[in-house]
Formats: structure tokens, sequence, C-alpha cells
């Protein structure tokens, strides 16, 4: 399982609220990954607050203080029940444009803090994943041998990597976003941003979930059509499934 | 009879609709996306979902005539052994997953994997499918309004796939067949019952099993 939750504002208005409503959206997704969670704000740079226990919530899985890296994206993550979570991670209160969210049913390793996603291999970067990748130790040691270099176990973090890297090289998020789909082997369900851009990406046979909405004001990606009920305007989105293989992206 | 109107928890919903004599009516209010409402139904009654709805709606019942003024998520249907599931709106993956009687209506589209292994029901959808339809299905009846994504009825058995629209492409085993008295007949019937006045009986492609792959054979190794 694992479940994913974004929102993009095309409406600053909505600004403050943005952490509010992924909040509600997160509370939606908690049985489908209540191992632990994060999430991932992109708006002003801050000062977090939240502390759990010795490990705390870390910025990308990097191991250091919470912080807001130069692009306005704040990552926390934390073990434990994510509707818990949110509210140490004081996610209600945030404010800003863009928003992921995680919930994780941990298969591929161990539930830890830097185990949970969002990954953040790359500022303004986050990539959330609901899958497993079956090839990503093969991923994981050719992007070893270009000089990657990782923090945890895990295969989402490959993608990030991955993802990260193909950015560094100069591929637009769409190209590399592609990449992942020749390069990769598994299932998944990506929701993949940066400071200004949201895409949705699934495997070829498209089997974790995967909604998207989108009104003039937002769109949102979630596992389950109950995250996005809550949502302003609701009631009047647009509401599909991205194709296997097709990647959705929207820019500001 | 005077319908009863239900809302609160899933369990305590199903509870109530379980308890409805034959001939009784109820709706389930402001459903929100909620999951596996009205599963597991036996009895001749009418429940209307009114409006969105999640998994499994209406999965594993016997005679109850369901209708979801809304979409549905995965699952819709699934394993139902008699009556009718209506949804009013689309419905994604699997819809109609091993049902084994009855009909399920989808209005709008249905996404991947509709009508996976199919055990002999209906599954009638006004809209487009996505892709593997009809995958594995071993009897029944998937009739389509709008068009078929890839890998249409790969790995058929005995069920057999009615596409008014066009075909993304065939799944292995999948072939395209002559569409006899009996077919029309079996899709005029559908058509009326579900309301599509969009289809025109005499204008589907028929699509059933090759049947090379009913019993292993290392010679079609490389189709499986």
């Amino acid at each position: 399982m694992c479940g994913i939750v974004g929102l993009h504002l095309k409406d600053d208005g909505l600004g403050g609220r943005l952490g509010e409503l992924l909040a509600g959206m997160l509370a939606q997704v908690r049985e489908r990954g209540p191992d632990s969670a994060g999430v991932g704000v992109y708006g002003p740079v801050r000062t977090i607050g939240a502390e759990r226990g010795s490990a705390g919530p870390t910025p990308g899985g990097l191991g250091v203080a919470p912080q807001t890296d130069a692009t306005g994206l704040t990552v926390l993550k934390g073990v434990g029940d994510p509707v818990a979570l949110a509210e140490e991670f004081g996610l209600a209160g945030m404010s800003g444009h863009q928003a992921v969210g995680h919930t994780r049913m941990a298969t591929e390793s161990a539930v830890t803090t830097e185990g949970s996603h969002p990954f953040s291999p790359r500022p303004g970067l986050c990539l959330v994943h609901n899958g497993s990748f079956a090839n990503h130790a093969t991923v994981r040691r050719a992007l070893e041998a270009e000089g990657v270099v990782f923090e945890t176990d895990n295969d989402s973090e490959v993608a990030a990597r991955f993802v990260g890297h193909r950015l560094d090289l100069g591929d637009d998020l769409e190209k590399a976003l592609r990449l992942v789909c020749d390069v990769f082997d598994g299932f998944y369900t990506l929701l993949v941003t940066t400071d200004s851009e949201f895409a949705v990406v699934r495997d070829a046979v498209a089997c974790k979930p995967a909604i998207i909405a989108e009104t003039d004001r937002w769109v949102a990606m979630v596992s389950e059509y109950r995250a996005l009920v809550g949502l302003p305007g609701f009631e009047n989105a647009r509401v599909f499934e991205p194709g296997p293989e097709e990647v959705h992206l929207w820019k500001r | 009879m005077e319908a009863l109107t239900l809302t609160g928890e899933v369990r305590e919903i199903n509870r109530a609709l379980r308890a409805l004599p034959d001939g009784a009516a109820a709706t389930v209010a402001d459903p929100r996306g909620r999951h596996n409402l009205a599963v597991g139904l036996d009895a001749e009654v009418k429940v209307t979902i009114d409006g969105p709805a999640g998994y499994y709606i209406g999965g594993l019942g016997k005679k109850a005539d369901i209708t979801v003024n809304g979409p549905v998520g995965w699952g819709v249907g699934e394993n139902l052994m008699s009556g009718r599931v209506h949804v009013k709106g689309d419905a994604s993956q699997s819809a109609a997953a091993t049902a084994r009687g009855g009909l399920v209506v989808v209005d709008g589209n249905a996404s991947l994997r509709a009508a996976i292994s199919l055990k002999g029901a209906t599954l009638a959808v006004g809209g487009s499918v996505g892709a593997y339809c009809g995958f594995m299905a071993q009897a029944g009846t998937i009739l389509v309004g709008g068009d078929a994504g890839d890998g249409l009825g790969d790995s058929l058995y005995e069920a057999v796939v009615y596409v008014a629209g066009r075909i993304a492409s065939l799944g292995t085993d999948a072939r395209i067949e002559e569409l006899t008295e009996t077919d029309v007949k079996t899709v005029r019937d559908l058509v009326k019952t579900c309301g599509f006045d969009h289809i025109d009986p005499e204008n589907v492609t028929k699509v059933a099993s090759a049947r090379t792959l009913y019993h292993f054979d290392t010679q079609n190794h490389d189709a499986y």
C-alpha cells in the first residue's frame, strides 16, 4: 500500500490554507500507510519548531535539523501514525503554493525517519512513491558508479536520486520521468515535484492507484478519491485517472 | 414502503442494509467516496448510494439492485453473484472483477482491467474502458459502448466482449469473430436493459478467445 496526496495551487488566494487542506487529505490515506509519514511543503523560508524525539523530522532524510531549503521546500518526516505526525509537524498551520504528503506501509526497507517519504535529493525536488521497484539495486549501482551518494537502503530513494541526477545532467522533469519508465522495473505511482512543477507518472500496468482532480484554482493528486472530497470547489473538478506510463505535469 | 436514509459509519450502514427485507428500499446519503458500501447484500432490496463511492461497492452481493449517483473506486461489483449494480458515473479499475452473476452497468468510463477474471456476470460500460479489459475472463459478457484500451481480452477463456468503438489492441489469444444473430440479440437486449441508445447492436466488434492458450504448451512459451 502507501498513500500519496499532493496539492498544487494555481490560485495563491488559497496559499494560507495549503497546510490545512493537505492535512485533511493526508488523514484520508492514513490507513494506507500507518508506519510513518512525511510532507514536503513549498512556501516561504521558515523556521521549524517541531522536533520528534532524538531523530527529529529531517529534511530529505539528510539527517540534520529540520530546515527549509533555498527554494522554500520544507520536508518533515517521522515514524508513527500519520495524523499524529501531521499535528506534530504543525502542518495545518503551514502556508505555501504546493505540498505533497505520504503515508508509508514499508515493504522494501526498514521503518525509519530516513526511510520515510518524501525523498528530496536536490533543492526543490520531492518524490513520493507508492509501489516497489524490482531492479532498484541495479539502478543504484549504476548511479553510484556515476558518483551519486545514497543515504538509505530504500528503493524509492533510488528513484528520487535517479530523477535528481537526470535534472543535474540537464534533462527537464518530463524527460527524467520518461526515463524512469525506461529504466525502472516494478510497481509505481510517483508524484514528483519541484518548486514550480507537479508531475505524476505510473508504471506500465498502473496497478497502484492514482486519481487527479483539477479546477481553475488547484491540481490535486491522491491515492484515493475520498482524499479529494474536502477540497474547495471539488464538486466542479475534472477528475481522472492517469494512464500507464503517461507523464502528467503542471507548471506554475 | 418509504425508503430509509442512512448515514454514519460504513459498518453501521451495511448492517442496516443487510437487515432490510425483500422489497425494501434505502438511500445511503453523503457517501463521500467511502469504501465497501452495500457489500454482501442478500435480499431483493433497492439501494441508492447518493454520491461518489469508494472501493468494492456492492461486491459479493446477491439479488440487490444498487444504484450509485456518482463515480466509484476500484472493484465495483467484485464477485457479484446476482442482482445489479448501476454506476451513474465513471468506475475505477477492476470493475466487476471475478463477478459470477448479475449485471454491473457503468454509464461513464471504466478504467483498467474491467471484468478481469469475469466468471459469468455481465459488465456493460456506456463509455470507454482502459487497458487489459477482460483479462483471463472465464465466462460472461462484456459490452463496451466506447473504445477499448490496449490488450483487450488478453488470455480470454469463454467470456465474450462486444465493443462499439475502436480497439487500441487485442491481447494475447484474443481474436475478432463474426457477429452472429445470437450475438446481435444479446447486445440488443443488453442495450435496452441499460438504456445505452448510442450503441448499434449490429455494429459492434466481437472479441473472443482463439483458444490456443487453454493448455500450457512449451511451443507457446513466447506468448505468455
